[in-house]
């Protein structure tokens, strides 16, 4: 008798384990992934399904992703989506359109702020993508050196204005040249490695002068007198503000310049700002560095968002687990642990605001940021821009015939997919 | 019977050698993307006429050539002289082998690491010393002008361990009679070395500036870990381009025309090599 009840519970055990599902997904080994991680167990008690991380390096994401989402059943049920793929994915055909989910459930999309679904929501009018996570672009400063009363002097007495964060990309030039000359630093620690390395910070420059890459109809606009302005600033910044090497300087270079206190500036990822602020980590400038909107208003934004794949085995289930991850309280709970939110109630939520008071410049920049043009081919063109960025601020070519250059290498890639004719 | 022994090797040959090449020949010819993996609708020759349109292809074609000169030439340079030095009579030579070959053991992307640290244009000693010596250190790869020499710097002092090794077996596998006669005849150090040596000495180097130049043609990790192709295109070499038009232009049939032409190019100077080093001796 005994035995025949040990059988059944194992039998039982076995069934239960067997209905139990698992939902699998790759994330990237960033501290987003392991805050969700924690949280889990919450999700698990309350809908008994299961969800198991794959933590890589951002490098092997892309192309796990899409050995998987090619296959007939793909091995990730749930996906996170970087906006450089926000457009080639569903172009593809590999994702799941969300409306249905939303509007069967009641999910309420109006927190979302509407520069985050733009760039990690909608393809081509369709929901493909909830956003889960920004890292828009802004301007890092140091206080201490726009103090300086001596700075502060000579720069009254060479442009009879007042030293200050500037509002305009001009201004902001000016500054950083101001500071090359006279503060003994770099004015800005650049990144103009070519590739995603200077696109996405000449995208700021682009961005902050009023131009853009193209309008909504896919015309290029990118060789708009905005358009040479901005690369005319940017070659001159780099040219004569920023360190040494900065035409083969990266991310990781940029952090490096301004955590040792040799440059006043970066225009960079606003995630950036509580690296810089840690005593323990740069102690030459915590406690002097601020952050800003890009000047010019408008800066570059980048977000990741989830998604379901075309071929997940159980894309239900994986609707259920975004509903959780990206409900207010999770939310909340994800914000306080150092997620970066996309939903406008929780920047602005006082707890939240209480332990990250720079949440609130976070939110002034996302209003005013845009995003450079998502499509198949946004690799390719960070390629072909970034070439051409590099040719004019190395003087290989001229400010005129490389935005020339790069709007017809542009307008290539978007006749390439099918955008224009 | 002799032919059903070898249909095994020609099989396993056809499959990782033949096959691949064939298959990458059809891509070359198909519309073939990652978004549409199909291989119709066929082009025809329409990737191969668009390389030879692309401004910045051909000066791919040209930085190639000049780095594959540049690092064959200077390998096989220092190499020969490490050699000829490792030829001599010394105590300790152990010593000096395994300081020689550490270079050669080191992965490519370990070595560009390095690298970069060391002639990083603020923090690497090579600017420490030059600021020492009272002089601002060159931007090595953040200006146009030394980024490819720079490159090739850097590949040369890993190559060098290959080039060195194999001359100095070359060296010791050499004839001693044609040597010992020189030496009877009266010819200095330096008549011997030039006049009997060296011509001795011609089908090694001429293995080693074969194996080199396909090796350089090819260097794709250096460029990728260093300069990403710039300042502008100034290390854009052709292994590098052909990988971003696979993977950022997700366009498998025009890469796949790029590399062959590539081989073509590596074909071409195999050949000319052959011929000079093989055919006159």
């Amino acid at each position: 008798m005994k035995v025949a009840r040990w059988l059944l519970a194992a039998v039982l055990a076995l069934g239960l384990a067997q209905a139990q599902v698992v939902l699998r997904a790759l994330m990237e080994d960033v501290p987003e992934t392991h805050i969700i991680e924690k949280l889990l167990p919450d999700f698990e008690k309350k809908t008994g399904i299961k969800v198991e991380f794959e933590v890589v390096q951002y490098g092997a994401m892309h192309d796990k992703l899409v050995s998987q989402l090619l296959a007939p059943t793909s091995a990730y049920d749930f996906l996170e989506v970087d906006f450089l793929w926000a457009g080639e994915f569903p172009a593809a055909g590999w994702l799941e359109p969300l409306e249905p989910y939303v509007k069967k459930s009641g999910f309420d999309l109006s927190p979302y702020l509407p520069s985050m679904l733009d760039l990690v929501g909608y393809y081509n009018g369709k929901l493909y993508m909830i956003p889960m996570y920004n890292y828009a672009m802004g301007l890092i400063y140091r206080t201490d050196l726009l103090a300086d009363p001596k700075l502060k002097a000579k720069y009254l007495e060479l442009y009879s204005k007042e030293l200050g964060v500037p509002a305009i990309l001009g201004d902001y030039v000016q500054t950083s040249v101001f500071m090359k000359k006279y503060a003994g630093v770099a004015g800005a620690a650049m990144q103009g490695q070519r590739g995603d390395p200077n696109f996405m910070e000449f995208s700021n420059y682009l961005f902050g002068a009023g131009g853009d890459y193209a309008d909504k109809n896919w015309h290029v606009t990118l060789d708009s007198p905005a358009g040479v302005k901005a690369l005319r600033l940017y070659v001159k910044n780099i040219r004569e503000a920023a360190q040494k090497g900065a035409l083969n300087a990266n991310l990781d270079d940029t952090y490096r310049e301004m955590c040792q206190g040799r440059a006043w500036s970066m225009i960079t990822y606003w995630w950036m700002l509580p690296q810089l602020d840690d005593a323990k980590k740069c102690p030459k400038v915590a406690g002097k560095v601020k952050l800003a909107v890009m000047p010019g208003g408008h800066g570059v934004n980048g977000g990741w968002g989830w998604a379901i794949p075309h071929n997940s085995a159980h894309k239900e289930e994986a609707w259920k687990f975004i509903q959780w991850v990206e409900s207010p309280e999770i939310v909340k709970k994800r914000a306080l642990m150092g997620h970066a939110p996309t939903r406008r109630d929780v920047l602005t939520d006082p707890d939240v605001l209480a332990k990250y008071p720079y949440y609130a410049q976070v939110l002034e920049i996302l209003e005013g940021a845009k995003k450079v043009p998502i499509f198949a081919y946004t690799a390719e063109m960070e390629d072909v821009i970034g070439r051409e960025i590099s040719l004019a601020a190395s003087g290989q070519k001229s400010v005129e015939q490389a935005i020339k250059d790069a709007a017809k290498g542009l307008y290539g890639l978007f006749k390439k997919a099918g955008l224009v004719k | 019977m002799g032919l059903f022994f070898a249909i095994p090797g020609v099989l396993v040959l056809a499959g990782v050698v033949a096959f691949p090449l064939l298959y990458a020949l059809l891509l070359s010819f198909s519309s073939y993307t990652f978004l549409k993996p199909t291989l119709a609708p066929f082009v025809g020759l329409a990737h191969y006429l668009e390389a030879f349109r692309d401004p910045y292809f051909l000066n791919s074609v040209k930085l190639t050539t000049l780095y594959a000169f540049l690092t064959v030439g200077l390998s096989l340079l220092i190499g020969l002289l490490i050699a000829v030095l490792l030829f001599q009579p010394a105590p300790g030579k152990e010593f000096y082998y395994a300081v020689i070959s550490v270079p050669m053991l080191i992965a490519p992307v370990g070595v560009a690491l390095i690298w970069k640290m060391i002639l990083h244009p603020e923090l690497g000693i090579v600017t420490y010393f030059f600021s020492h010596l009272g002089l601002e250190a060159p931007d090595f790869f953040g200006d146009p002008r030394f980024a490819l020499f720079t490159l090739a710097l850097v590949d040369t002092w890993q190559q060098v361990s290959f080039v060195a090794l194999v001359l100095l077996a070359g060296l010791r596998s050499l004839p001693k009679e044609p040597l010992e006669a020189a030496l009877v005849d009266g010819a200095s150090p330096l008549q011997r070395f030039f006049h009997v040596t060296l011509p001795l000495l011609r089908p090694v180097i001429g293995v080693v500036l074969i194996l080199q130049t396909i090796a350089e043609l090819r260097t794709y990790d250096l460029v990728y870990v260093l300069t990403r192709g710039g300042p502008g295109a100034a290390t854009d070499l052709l292994a590098y381009f052909i990988y971003r038009k696979a993977f950022l232009g997700l366009d498998l049939g025009g890469a796949s025309a790029l590399a062959y032409l590539l081989l073509l190019l590596t074909l071409a100077l195999v050949v000319f090599y052959y011929r000079r080093v093989f055919q006159e001796v």
